[in-house]
């Protein structure tokens, strides 16, 4: 594996980024954001989608400020993994995340970034050469998808982060900065159904930081990981629960995010919203793991197959919310 | 019988032979008479012939590694750290497609690109050539046709990486895609382009790379006898090795026009006789170098494509030419575990006996023979023991397919069917109401045995190992009576200890292994033995016998296995012979010089060299140890009229096996013996299973370096954990290999690996080094089976299928919900009553553990045949006893009319039979 050419920019303010990311822009030259490094620079060695320039954030000290409400984008997660006063979910989470050594490189606004995957695409040039490319990476050839055939419109390289859907169950907002401002919005809007684009970053844009409400501290729930080995792997499915008790101990609100089963990772409010509303306990919670695994169409492009996949869906959602039943 | 027994067989049947003992196979008819002395003997009835050999200085004693300092500090050269002043990058360009005819290579581009050297295509070295000499089917680059996505189709050396992929990028390939064959079943039917063409010996116009089928013992009263029977249809994925290093070649030609291959092989002799021929060039202008082995597993021991085009660019460019791997490159390549279809049938008797043992194995040889002729015996043959059996039938296939080409990897071609037949044996406890140890127990061949297939087995510690992982495991306490989702499973290994018929050799003309030793007046000792050292520590045993015979300390022995130029012909690391053979010679050689400083001792002292001992740098008088020499003194006075001391010692296999086609296949001067236990814990919600402990016991004859026998059996239990529980080559829906690296291939982390509690059984084998076998490819066949058959314990599904990944588990399970009407965490653990024959069963083994505790000792080791448990004479072959009891090497028209899956490779005639297109 041999790295491609690429330009590398290392600015040491965010202003310095975002005017460099603004005059390549304006140039018309492509460029890529690198935090950790650990996503983008194995599939440049694959020459998947790779640019001629990088602009590095190593340098940028102001977006690696982390307290109990607000997490900066170049935070490593095994800072969240050890630091004090890290929601406990939150650190849980990030400590099943790949493996120590990428923890240690690894950042939280490039997990959240993460490039979406599939066997079709995650390969070597050569490798990819052989099924004639794939709509995600077509090298110029309009290739149509591998997964669904006979189209070249949509991709469904499935999202394998861990953090998002912890976080939007957290109730997180996501900051973004770019040429034209900054702006905000709760994390579940930030993710565009599609495989390709990801979510709703324009052009010259980046992640600043995540915060998360006052009230964070109150709720409480857990996270379960579908994968093969306990290290390295990607989620072959993750569900997250979280709740925040009511009086009488019955839940008063719930959350339920999942991920690594579509192009985003899935915010799955109305369903929570529903079993919420008529909560009777155990029986509800089963309702409302039913209700999650229908509500997610996973296809075979990872690991494990879909429909296996689906099924566990509904264990990890049982399993993640067994302590609403404990209660 | 008085009548001429009909002779079913390519040759004849023992003792009907025109010569007086049986040869060990090969292209001659007749054995040659030869020195009996050089095989030295090997008779002790209490104790082992090498017994008076031991100084105790280094044998049995925990040893590291004599090169571990090397590697540990980073200073060992593996292949990809081999640097030569003016080196080129090669870079192969490999076909995109799976099967095509390849119309035109141009490179016109790539040769403009500057800093591009050479480029070669298949043109340039048209010699085809493969690792076995009767299936050489492989080219250095494709020539006229690319057979596998990966397959190499030209090379290209340039100043540098860069340059050297930018022009692979720019040199232009013409195919004509061909219809290729995915499916290894495809691959037995007839095709309107073979992938090879092997002239009249070519089977139809089949892709069948090698049929085969046996038929020894009572097959008609097989399943008439049988009381209890266990079918199943097992599904195998392929497995690659996963060593660390991946390939890397270097070669250079140097002034003299001599080339010299530094490469990380198992196997430098191969690889020498290959460049030769591909190169046409003689042998003795070549030079292989093996580097440090950064784990070769078996996956680097064919003579590879990659060396054959660094050594063609380098001529061509007459600068040293280095290749090295991407992990990708590594699975084009491959010779990992053969995907297999294995249909496996047991048969037990009224006794608890196993009358039959019916096996049909189709295995996917991908676009290559490699080693699969004797994969395809070995997935039948090196199952006819440790059990005394009334029945085998044999068919086996092995086709081509448009995949990376199928090999030799550790446990080679008896780990899948040694599985398929030890969760058979728990079935058939299951299905006879017994202990399925017990039942073990009391159907073991004894020492000094001969198989139905006529393998002479020497020592058998496989009683000991069985009672020894009981014991430890507290099985009696655990076995069908843990907690729902939680198991315990017992699985059992045999395999060869080095194969009795070597693949290059002409048996009678030269010996499986030599080592010269010499020693100069500095008394350290030089060890040139050809032997590769690739991780296992063969270095190290080699210095260790050496010491050992020579009372001398381990710093003072040096090992040279590094060059054909200076080492002796060794055979290579395959087949667990290195230990068994190697270190034979070794001690060969060593008690030559032995002699010699003897006798120069008796000269200074004035002693008899025969009450003179060796110890500890000293030669003394055993009946007054005050009255000696020192090592040095003795040394001088020896080397007083010859210079340096020098000696050549030599191990060949003795005559062994019967003569039916196929015979060779399997015969080995000794076996391996293992039983492991593994407890797991499956969650039947998700259909994961953790492997809690196991408890690994094999026999290893005598354990030279205790620290690498232990070693082995852990390293072997997480290596077979990642067959049975995640590791798979997985091929998508157009025949692509999905995951051609190492986050989707998934091989275990240290998560997935539980404690190993090594057990190691001495049987102290009458012919082995000091009494020692193999610890290196058996310590790995009982952990798939135990962890099965553990499954079955936890939550009572059988899989036949390999890995069984939680999405296959799953499945299982839920099969066996619905017919239970019952939710996954509601199912139960099964539980066992003993029937009656459980008391049968135990008393056969206690008066079996008596016979075998004799027969270890006696003095005569004429062998006990196979079959005498079914009321034979033990002396005897059973099929010299009874009609019944036959061997056969050829399907009847009956069988051909409706044959098993494999077995349907037998439809077709050979060309030369008139067969074929």
């Amino acid at each position: 594996m041999r790295m491609p050419p690429f330009n590398l920019h290392t600015p040491e303010t965010l202003e310095q980024a975002i005017s460099l990311s603004s005059e390549l822009g304006d140039s018309g030259e492509e460029f890529d954001w690198v935090a950790g490094g650990t996503d983008l620079l194995p599939n440049y060695k694959w020459h998947l989608n790779v640019k001629p320039h990088v602009i590095s954030l190593a340098k940028v000290s102001e977006l690696s400020k982390l307290s109990e409400t607000h997490i900066g984008a170049m935070v490593r997660l095994h800072e969240l993994e050890d630091s004090d006063g890290v929601h406990p979910l939150l650190s849980k989470v990030a400590a099943m995340v790949a493996s120590v050594m990428i923890r240690r490189s690894g950042t939280v606004g490039g997990n959240i970034c993460l490039d979406t995957r599939c066997f079709w695409f995650n390969q070597t040039e050569e490798w990819r050469e052989s099924i004639d490319w794939c709509y995600k990476c077509d090298c110029g050839t309009g290739a149509d998808c591998r997964v669904i055939p006979n189209q070249n419109t949509l991709c469904v390289a499935t999202y394998q982060a861990d953090l998002a859907p912890v976080l939007m169950c957290l109730g997180a907002t996501i900051h973004l900065a770019g040429p034209s401002g900054a702006r905000s919005m709760p994390l579940h809007e930030f993710f565009e159904l599609d495989g390709k684009t990801r979510n709703v970053l324009k052009t010259g844009e980046l992640v600043t930081h995540l915060t998360l409400p006052d009230d964070s501290g109150e709720w409480m729930g857990d996270y379960q990981k579908l994968r093969q080995r306990d290290s390295w792997d990607f989620p072959e499915a993750g569900v997250a629960v979280a709740w925040k008790l009511g009086e009488g101990g019955a839940p008063a609100e719930l959350r339920v995010a999942t991920t690594g089963l579509e192009s985003i990772p899935g915010y799955h409010d109305e369903e929570a919203a529903t079993i919420l509303g008529d909560w009777k306990g155990r029986a509800s919670l089963e309702d409302l793991a039913e209700s999650v695994r229908t509500a997610v169409k996973p296809v075979l492009n990872t690991w494990y197959p879909p429909s296996y996949r689906r099924k566990m869906v509904k264990v990890l959602t049982k399993r993640a919310g067994s302590g609403l039943t404990e209660v | 019988m008085s009548g001429k027994k009909k002779v079913e067989g390519y040759r004849q049947q023992s003792g009907k032979l025109p010569f007086p003992r049986p040869g060990s196979g090969g292209s001659r008819r007749t054995s040659e008479p030869r020195d009996e002395e050089a095989i030295a003997a090997s008779k002790a009835a209490d104790g082992h012939r090498h017994d008076d050999l031991i100084t105790g200085s280094t044998i049995g004693k925990p040893t590291g590694l004599i090169d571990s300092r090397w590697k540990v500090t980073g200073q060992a050269q593996y292949g990809d750290d081999i640097r030569l002043p003016g080196e080129l990058i090669g870079r192969i360009v490999r076909s995109t497609r799976h099967y095509a005819r390849v119309l035109s290579i141009d490179a016109s581009a790539a040769l403009e690109l500057p800093g591009v050297v050479a480029i070669a295509t298949g043109e340039d070295a048209p010699a085809r050539f493969g690792v076995l000499p009767v299936t050489k089917d492989e080219h250095a680059m494709a020539v006229e046709k690319a057979r596998h996505v990966g397959d190499p189709i030209a090379c290209v050396a340039a100043v540098d990486e860069d340059t050297a992929r930018e022009a692979v990028r720019l040199i232009e390939i013409e195919y004509e895609d061909l219809d290729a064959i995915h499916d290894m079943r495809k691959g037995l039917e007839d095709s309107p382009e073979p992938i090879h063409d092997r002239g009249d010996y070519h089977i139809g116009s089949s892709n069948v790379q090698k049929r085969v089928f046996q038929e020894f013992g009572d097959i008609g009263g097989m399943t008439e006898n049988a009381i209890a029977s266990h079918t199943s249809d097992w599904l195998f994925a392929g497995a690659n090795h996963g060593f660390t290093e991946p390939h890397a070649v270097v070669a250079n030609w140097d002034p003299s026009g001599r080339l010299t291959l530094y490469t990380p092989q198992q196997v430098p002799h191969y690889v020498h006789r290959a460049l030769a021929d591909v190169l046409e060039t003689p042998m003795h202008q070549i030079n292989v170098f093996r580097t440090f082995v950064g784990g070769g597993f078996g996956g680097k021991s064919d003579p590879f494509p990659h060396e054959m085009c660094a050594a063609i660019l380098s001529r061509k460019a007459g600068r040293p030419v280095r290749i090295n791997f991407d992990r990708e490159e590594v699975f084009w390549v491959n010779r990992g575990r053969h995907p297999s279809r294995i249909e496996m049938n047991l048969h037990a008797d009224s006794q608890g006996r196993i009358c039959g043992i019916e096996t049909d194995a189709l295995i996917d040889g991908g676009a290559f023979a490699s080693f699969g002729h004797v994969t395809t015996y070995y997935n039948g043959v090196l199952h006819t023991a440790p059990y005394e059996i009334g029945a085998f039938h044999y068919t086996g296939a092995r086709v081509w397919t448009n995949k990376p080409a199928s090999g030799a990897m550790r446990g080679h071609g008896a780990v899948n069917s040694r599985c398929a037949v030890e969760v058979g044996m728990d079935d058939l406890a299951e299905k006879l109401g017994v202990d399925p140890i017990t039942l073990r127990l009391a159907n073991l061949l004894p020492p000094h045995s001969a198989t139905i297939t006529g393998f002479r087995v020497t020592s058998i510690g496989m009683r000991e190992c069985l009672e020894r992982v009981k014991e430890a495991s507290g099985w009696d306490e655990k076995f069908r009576k843990l907690p729902d989702g939680h198991g315990i499973g017992i699985g059992c290994g045999f395999f060869i200890s080095g194969s009795g018929l070597p693949i290059h050799w002409e048996p009678n003309k030269f010996p499986h292994a030599t080592v010269h030793l010499k020693i100069d007046m500095d008394g350290g000792v030089t060890v040139h033995t050809g032997a590769a050292d690739i991780g296992q520590g063969s270095d190290t045993v080699v210095a260790q016998s050496v010491a050992e015979v020579l009372g001398l300390p381990l710093d003072m022995i040096r090992v040279r296995s590094r060059e054909t130029d200076t080492s002796p012909v060794d055979l290579g690391s395959y087949s667990s012979r290195v230990t068994f053979m190697n270190a034979n010679a070794a001690i060969s050689a060593a008690m030559n010089i032995r002699e010699k400083l003897l006798e120069a001792a008796s000269i200074v002292t004035g002693v008899s060299s025969d009450t003179l001992v060796i110890g500890d740098r000293r030669i003394y008088d055993k009946r007054d140890p005050g009255i000696g020499i020192s090592y040095l003194e003795a040394l001088h006075k020896a080397q007083e009229e010859k210079g340096a001391l020098v000696s050549s010692g030599a191990y060949r296999t003795p005559p062994m096996g019967r003569v039916h086609k196929g015979a060779g296949a399997g015969i080995a001067p000794a076996y391996s013996f293992s039983a492991y236990v593994a407890e797991v814990k499956v969650d039947a919600e998700t259909g994961q299973t953790k492997v809690l402990k196991i408890w690994a016991a094999h026999d290893c004859g005598k354990a030279l370096n205790p620290l690498s026998v232990k070693g082995q059996m852990i390293g072997s239990c997480h290596m077979g954990l990642g067959q049975v529980l995640s590791e798979e080559m997985k091929y998508g829906r157009n025949g692509h290999l999905m995951n051609p690296d190492l986050l989707d291939y998934k091989i275990p982390s240290v998560h997935e690996m539980p404690e190993v509690v090594p057990i190691i059984v001495e049987s102290n084998d009458s012919e082995g080094p000091f009494g020692a076998k193999e610890a290196g490819e058996g310590p790995l066949l009982p952990i798939l089976p135990a962890v099965c058959n553990a499954v079955y314990d936890a939550i009572g599904v059988r899989t036949s299928e390999l890995p069984i990944t939680p999405d296959r588990m799953y499945r299982l399970i839920e099969r066996r919900c619905k017919k239970e009407s019952v939710e996954p965490s509601d199912l139960h653990s099964p539980r066992l009553e003993h029937s009656e024959l459980q008391g049968v069963l135990e008393s056969r083994a206690a008066e079996h553990a008596a016979r075998d505790s004799a027969r270890a000792s006696m003095e005569d080791d004429s062998p006990y045949h196979n079959g005498a448990l079914f009321g034979f004479d033990p002396l005897v072959p059973a099929d010299e006893q009874d009609d019944r009891w036959i061997v056969s090497v050829t399907p009847s028209e009956e069988y051909v009319g409706s044959p098993r899956l494999a077995g349907s490779a037998w439809k077709h005639a050979e060309r030369r039979h008139g067969g074929g297109i």
